[in-house]
């Protein structure tokens, strides 16, 4: 029996479209940081946030009731993300959490869809301060990002799942409580595009 | 006999009705329609004795006051949520922004660092 040409092709288009899918399901913005949870216990100081999608959209909704205008901006930030997971530990001494912790977090962001944008290594006193990008595979928007900021004393590790604008983020330098840094807004960088990566070593 | 003739014409002579004589007499005869007993009326007639009036009042009151003070924790309890998961969004946003420039920074100190190309 002789197959049709015309099946032949449509069999093999509707292969290599689900080919094409499968790295966007393996795809996950949402890490899982619930390892650093036993740190809790050593750190002098702990900030531990977990906002899913219909806990931002309650946050929202109560932003919308204020007419402050850092609410304002925070909502416009937040509207579109579908979680925000931060956990921030500051430690009294040295050496109260291990590479291993941030090593766990790293095996994650070395999957597909994850590309570091920046990343800051101080050979000096091991300071590390990493930002990294997910990127949809098909429409190329930003669909989350990780910061993992750590030195001796502290380690915070912020991930955020939904189509984050960098830009706004930074712009929140001065607002709500943000020290301003006085950071030279330059173009290109922190843009919402992954940029090269940095892998610029002290 | 004349006399006895007169006074029987007399009384048998023919008298018109005093005003709204006839009115009256049907007034009389076909009861005025009963007004509908209104939301009040009606209620009462439910609970015909007195006391279970007041009962039934007083049950429906604390009812009423259940239901109020139901909906005002409910609403309270959605605010204080909302306000918490308010502050905790500003809180992530400071850190993430913090640690964002944090970072920009030490990367355009490095930058400035380097040797120029």
């Amino acid at each position: 029996m002789k197959i049709p040409a015309r099946v032949v092709r449509l069999i093999a288009t509707l292969l290599l479209a689900c080919c094409a899918s499968i790295p966007a399901f393996g795809q996950n913005p949402k890490l899982q940081i619930k390892n650093l949870d036993k740190l809790s216990s050593k750190a002098a100081e702990v900030v531990d946030v977990t906002l899913d999608e219909s806990m931002l959209k309650l946050a929202s909704k109560f932003m919308a009731a204020d007419k402050d205008e850092d609410d304002a901006e925070a909502r416009e930030l937040i509207k579109e993300l579908k979680g925000v997971y931060v956990k921030s530990f500051e430690f009294d001494k040295e050496g109260e959490y291990s590479q291993e912790d941030v090593s766990a977090i790293r095996s994650q962001l070395a999957a597909p869809g994850w590309t570091k944008v920046v990343g800051v290594q101080s050979k000096h006193d091991g300071d590390i301060a990493e930002v990294y990008l997910m990127t949809d595979s098909t429409t190329r928007n930003v669909s989350g990002l990780a910061i993992i900021a750590a030195d001796s004393e502290s380690l915070t590790v912020v991930n955020i799942v939904g189509p984050v604008d960098l830009d706004k983020l930074s712009s929140l330098e001065g607002k709500m409580g943000i020290p301003r840094l006085g950071m030279e807004k330059e173009k290109g960088k922190a843009s919402q595009k992954p940029a090269a990566s940095h892998g610029e070593k002290k | 006999m004349k006399d006895l003739e007169n006074e029987l014409r007399k009384a048998l002579e023919r008298r018109e009705p005093p005003a709204g004589f006839a009115e009256r007499v049907l007034a009389q005869l076909e009861p005025a329609p009963t007004p509908r007993p209104g939301w009040r009326e009606a209620l009462i007639s439910l609970v015909p004795m007195p006391r279970l009036r007041w009962a039934a009042a007083g049950v429906v009151a604390c009812l009423l006051l259940t239901l109020g003070a139901l909906h005002y924790r409910r609403v309270a309890q959605e605010r204080a949520v909302g306000e918490a998961a308010k502050a905790q969004v500003m809180q992530a946003l400071r850190i993430a922004s913090s640690k964002l420039n944090v970072t920009m920074k030490k990367v355009q100190e490095t930058d400035r660092r380097l040797p120029p190309a």
